[in-house]
């Protein structure tokens, strides 16, 4: 099922992207936190009023009442959501469709390890790096709630939250991984891989200005993970992770299955 | 008993540019040349061999085992050069090797140290920074380093000093001594010539010949008896052309080239690829 020289080598191609942005994340989130503060939400509340349009469109809304509210309308809108989508993009494009397009698939394929195993590597190597960063993400989060506001975080609630952003990173590394597999060229692997989720990562921004664009809604995966549905645990937000993580399965079953037929110009 | 066997193997990549009807066969302990100008067909076939293609129509098979269906266990004897050595930029020699090692669970028979003091490779250095000759001797080694059965090598000596190009023609002899089979791919008729028992010729992709080395030699060179005035121009000549004197004698010979050959099987049409 898989090769464990092949994870290694990956995994540590993996390491300077997730140093990279679980800094990034470290600073975001942390300041975002920090700034949870009756006095300062008066004035983003206030900017949320003066350019409703704007701030919506990033996520962010006014009335944004207890801490984990807070959080979701200023960090699962954008920061959290676009980190992970990037390491997906970058790395699932590395991990098959660059070693195709540049012939170094040759080392790989031209040993005794079936197909299926390289792919489920490479995969396994992807979901790893997410699987990592969304944990560093739950640690950076539970480490600043707790020592600036002990006690005013839903633990629990932020456990499912973030296993929805879980779900919904690894259907965005499924469609990078998809098409990693699917094509032999870098450049229409990253179009796809990387276009796919920002056209639907566009398309959530228009819903959420509202009004007719909201309609953008019914065309965009992203509607699947919805932040303040989870922390209210309706019903339909928590169906959406696992319909995010189903389609990941899929996504990812069918890269494999793809990569195993597909011939090779190496 | 023949170990690499393709049968009727097509495929078609339009514009007459593809492999059409391409059978040939290689024995248990045979050296086999396959020869053809560029763009023939010679690295489509070899990745039929490798399991990188399926075929369109006709069959591939290694040791009696489907090349496509059953890739993982033919690759599991197999030594292979590619055409175009692409390996991992980021590593350096030592590590990429170290990696193809556990990569394909080689254990401790490797044959790595002996093939780098013969080829003379310093792998420390970067692959990214390693001259197009350093690269074609690490795919040599990682080729060879797990002692296969079955060597498939796509143009190995490119890039290769003339020294070097001999001492891996005396790697691919001792090899075949050993029984190991032997499929190499070459656009040069000497190449071939030195080294193997058979060869076979592709053009536009279909096979044009396969013969026997000595008797592709036979038919394709060329012998002239020349006769000097006195013996020291004699001994001059030869010298300067590579005959054999004897006497005022000297008995020339010439190759053909790749290109005459194929025009000579062609009846003179004139190979335009």
């Amino acid at each position: 099922m898989m090769n464990k020289a092949l994870y290694r080598r990956e995994m540590k191609g993996s390491i300077k992207l997730l140093i990279i942005f679980g800094a990034i994340i470290t600073l975001y989130v942390s300041i975002i936190i920090h700034m949870y503060d009756p006095q300062m939400m008066k004035t983003l509340d206030s900017f949320a009023e003066i350019m409703p349009e704007l701030m919506a469109s990033v996520g962010m809304k006014a009335d944004s009442a207890t801490l984990l509210g807070f959080m979701v309308s200023y960090l699962y809108g954008f920061i959290l959501l676009i980190f992970p989508m990037l390491f997906c993009i970058l790395r699932g494009n590395a991990l098959i469709a660059k070693y195709v397009d540049k012939g170094s698939m040759v080392s790989l394929a031209a040993a005794p390890v079936k197909r299926h195993t390289i792919a489920f590597t490479q995969m396994s190597v992807l979901v790893s790096g997410i699987v990592v960063l969304i944990f560093y993400i739950t640690l950076i989060e539970l480490i600043c709630t707790g020592s600036s506001f002990p006690g005013e975080a839903d633990i629990t609630a932020l456990f499912v939250l973030n296993f929805g952003l879980l779900c919904l990173h690894l259907f965005i590394g499924g469609i990078c991984f998809l098409s990693s597999c699917f094509f032999s060229d870098t450049r229409y692997s990253l179009a796809s891989g990387a276009g796919i989720p920002a056209f639907m990562y566009v398309l959530q921004m228009l819903a959420n200005v509202g009004g007719n664009a909201e309609k953008a809604k019914y065309f965009t995966f992203f509607t699947l993970f919805d932040p303040d549905g989870i922390i209210a645990s309706e019903n339909n937000a928590i169906a959406g992770i696992f319909i995010l993580l189903a389609g990941a399965v899929v996504l990812y079953a069918s890269g494999i299955m793809i990569f195993k037929r597909k011939d090779l110009y190496i | 008993m023949s170990v690499i066997k393709i049968e009727s193997l097509v495929r078609d990549y339009g514009n007459g540019k593809g492999v059409f009807d391409v059978s040939f066969h290689v024995n248990q302990g045979e050296a086999f040349g396959f020869l053809g100008p560029n763009g023939a067909g010679k690295t489509t076939t070899i990745r039929h061999l490798m399991g990188f293609l399926k075929p369109e129509s006709g069959t591939c098979t290694i040791n009696g085992l489907d090349c496509w269906s059953e890739r993982d266990k033919v690759q599991a004897r197999l030594g292979y050069i590619p055409g175009e050595i692409s390996f991992f930029d980021d590593m350096s020699g030592t590590e990429f090797l170290r990696f193809i090692t556990e990569y394909r669970k080689v254990g401790t028979q490797s044959r790595k140290e002996e093939l780098l003091e013969r080829f003379e490779l310093d792998p420390g250095s970067k692959i990214k920074k390693m001259s197009k000759g350093m690269k074609q001797k690490l795919g040599i080694i990682a080729a060879f380093m797990h002692d296969p059965d079955i060597l498939i090598l796509d143009e190995p000596t490119s890039g290769l000093d003339p020294l070097m190009q001999n001492r891996f023609v005396n790697l691919v002899a001792e090899e075949k001594k050993h029984g190991k089979t032997i499929l190499m791919s070459s656009h040069m008729f000497e190449e071939v010539e030195r080294t193997c028992d058979r060869i076979g010729i592709i053009r536009k992709g279909r096979m044009t010949a396969v013969d026997s080395a000595a008797t592709l030699r036979e038919r394709h060179t060329r012998r002239y008896t020349v006769t000097l005035e006195n013996e020291t121009d004699a001994k001059a000549f030869a010298t300067d052309f590579g005959g054999i004197c004897n006497g005022t004698n000297v008995t020339v010979t010439t190759k053909q080239s790749l290109e005459e050959i194929f025009m000579n099987y062609y009846g003179g049409e004139k190979n335009d690829e």
